[in-house]
């Protein structure tokens, strides 16, 4: 079932186009991500949604129910911002009763739930705690707690983990996906961190200059990206400049490219003789001497410019005979002399057709 | 997840830059300390018809003023004055803080230029504008006339009205600008955090905005009350007998009566009420504001 739908949205500030026809349809109990980068349109998605901002065109639904003129306050959400936001004049449980006071919640039922919420964001023992005597992670649980406590059909999140350290904001991904699954709740979560709406979401958007370049799920995204700047934005790629040579069927083609003819996978329906660029990721590229080679692998040639170890990895930058340089990843068992002669192999279905 | 709150960060370097305050206090001292101890021993000494005052010693300035109804009677308009002066600019002012603070307008510039204004013209030649706008035949009595509203002209200067409206206008920026600081310090995400609990607008800012001002609040009313109360050209020039204040008094009884030492007793009166009724408010807004941070 659709929860929220988000139905050609259109937004101007002036002369500035910040939403071309938005739609997104999200179901029950998902997890969707809005990734770009910043100006590209997330985080007024995201205003549209909660209602601090009025789209020119387009509806908005929260399941059958038409919000797109009504206030904030009446759209049953529940939001959490970069910043926090808690009251800072409250104590932990003043600002978790706050939402259930706007409701009329009586005071039992109240206590019951700020005690379940806090339990579950494991901060027991915290209601009397003004929110400056904790931690960011503790305040970002209190906020999380503060949205959830109103069982909102909705919650927000707005980068919300952009104000803590590297390793508290590892741990907080996969707190929030935790918690959002045993509460089953439809979230939408904005971010410009791919790695984090990688693990987090079932579904990315990934928006570019106020229009959805590709909304997919993590996996789909990051091995079928729509554009060569979805492929660039999520993670590194390396991309080479062909033409199809023969269509083999389904997904399958031959490209003819600088560096010889290669296996790729791409959309179906792509005509002979139309330019393209294959994109191949670093990772998935092996030197061809090492491991099991598999029937109908592509075989370039080239030689090290340079390696850089990394621990765990090595990685490479091979200049190909046609000048072209790639990237690739290898084990940082692996030793590479530069200079050396090296020829690499892929398999067809990691090479991935874009559309140039 | 550490269940540790963040250590409370020490005031670094106890008394490093200590000499910074010297200039400061040096012309504290210098400018202020010292005359107010002058006029406290003036006020003490008897009465001269040759000098400023004689050489003995007396507290008859200070019990001849206390046991005098129409001095309490000024001593009472000027801190009706100042608290209605201070009551009206909050309401006025309030609103015009909180919209600077929150519009992005390419407008604000000009209304931080119109919320300055009233301090870009002399006192004197602002005040003498205002006698033209509320004398008897002044601008506002025209133009209510012209309006068939009234038969004969209001009495709008030489009281306590005139004297109110002018002080009102004048010390206006004194609650806008450390209102606006203290509301551009609360960040828009709090009043959004709100409404998206469920508050309206107006809850939102009585349980929200509001509070938070409270520092704000304090300095900006604090500040008119003192600045009102004190006020001299104004009330001079608009109070008229029916809107005389202490300090017109005070200098008539030293310009015009050379009376000193009683002059200075009642300087000193008004300046020990002003002291009171300003630490009994900071001690009740403080009640208020004990849960900020």
């Amino acid at each position: 079932m659709t929860a929220l739908t988000i139905d050609r949205v259109n937004k101007r500030y002036g002369q500035l186009h910040i939403l071309k026809d938005i739609s997104i349809a999200i179901r029950e109990g998902e997890f969707i991500s809005l990734l770009g980068p910043s100006g590209c349109g997330k985080t007024t998605t995201l205003r549209c949604i909660a209602g601090f901002e009025r789209p020119d065109s387009g509806r908005i639904l929260f399941g059958t129910r038409d919000v797109t003129a009504a206030l904030p306050e009446k759209r049953d959400i529940g939001m959490v911002f970069q910043s926090y936001a808690l009251f800072p004049h409250m104590t932990v449980a003043e600002n978790l009763a706050f939402g259930l006071e706007a409701r009329k919640i009586a005071p039992d039922e109240r206590k019951r739930r700020i005690g379940e919420v806090l339990s579950m964001v494991r901060l027991e023992g915290y209601e009397q705690r003004f929110p400056r005597e904790l931690s960011g992670g503790q305040q970002q649980r209190v906020a999380l707690a503060r949205a959830l406590v109103i069982e909102p059909s909705v919650l927000l999140l707005d980068e919300p983990l952009a104000n803590l350290d590297a390793t508290l904001r590892d741990e907080m991904r996969f707190f929030i996906r935790d918690l959002q699954q045993r509460v089953g709740i439809t979230s939408v979560y904005v971010t410009h961190d791919q790695s984090e709406a990688m693990v987090m979401s079932d579904r990315i958007v990934v928006m570019n200059a106020g229009e959805i370049d590709q909304l997919g799920a993590p996996r789909e995204i990051y091995e079928r990206p729509a554009s060569a700047r979805v492929a660039d934005f999520i993670g590194r790629s390396n991309t080479l400049q062909g033409e199809i040579a023969e269509a083999l069927g389904g997904e399958s083609y031959r490209i003819a490219t600088s560096s010889g003819a290669i296996g790729a996978e791409g959309p179906s329906g792509l005509s002979v003789g139309a330019k393209v660029q294959v994109m191949i990721r670093p990772e998935n590229i092996r030197i061809a001497d090492t491991g099991e080679a598999r029937h109908g692998d592509n075989l370039i040639s080239g030689s090290v410019v340079k390696s850089i170890y990394q621990g765990n990895a090595n990685q490479l930058s091979i200049r190909l005979a046609s000048g072209d340089e790639m990237a690739v990843d290898v084990s940082g068992r692996t030793l590479i002399e530069p200079d050396a002669a090296i020829s690499l192999r892929f398999a067809p279905g990691d090479a991935w057709l874009l559309a140039s | 997840m550490s269940a540790q709150a963040p250590a409370r960060v020490e005031s670094s370097g106890r008394g490093s830059g200590t000499w910074m305050v010297v200039p400061a206090l040096a012309l504290l001292v210098l400018f202020f300390a010292l005359p107010y101890l002058s006029i406290l021993t003036m006020s003490l000494r008897e009465a001269s018809t040759r000098a400023v005052y004689a050489d003995g010693f007396t507290i008859a300035h200070y019990t001849t003023a206390l046991g005098d109804g129409f001095i309490w009677g000024i001593l009472g308009r000027t801190l009706m004055i100042g608290t209605i002066v201070t009551v009206l600019a909050l309401l006025l002012g309030y609103p015009v803080a909180y919209h600077l603070a929150r519009s992005r307008s390419r407008w604000t510039s000009l209304l931080y230029i119109f919320v300055l204004s009233p301090l870009l013209v002399g006192l004197v030649v602002r005040t003498f504008a205002w006698m033209i706008i509320l004398s008897n035949n002044g601008v506002a009595n025209q133009a209510l006339r012209g309006l068939g509203l009234i038969d004969f002209p209001l009495q709008l200067m030489n009281n306590t009205l005139g004297v109110t409206i002018a002080l009102t206008h004048v010390f206006l920026p004194f609650i806008i600008l450390p209102l606006l600081g203290n509301l551009q310090a609360i960040s828009p995400d709090l009043a959004m955090a709100s409404r998206s609990l469920g508050a309206s607008r107006l809850r939102t800012f009585l349980k929200v905005t509001l509070p938070l001002s409270l520092p704000g609040i304090q300095a900006g009313t604090i500040l008119v009350f003192v600045l009102s109360i004190s006020a001299y050209v104004t009330p001079a020039m608009l109070g008229g007998s029916g809107g005389r204040t202490m300090s017109v008094l005070v200098v008539q009884y030293l310009i015009d009566s050379f009376r000193w030492p009683a002059g200075a007793a009642l300087a000193i009166i008004m300046a020990s009420v002003a002291i009171i009724f300003v630490s009994l408010y900071l001690r009740l807004t403080a009640r208020a504001m004990r849960r900020l941070p």
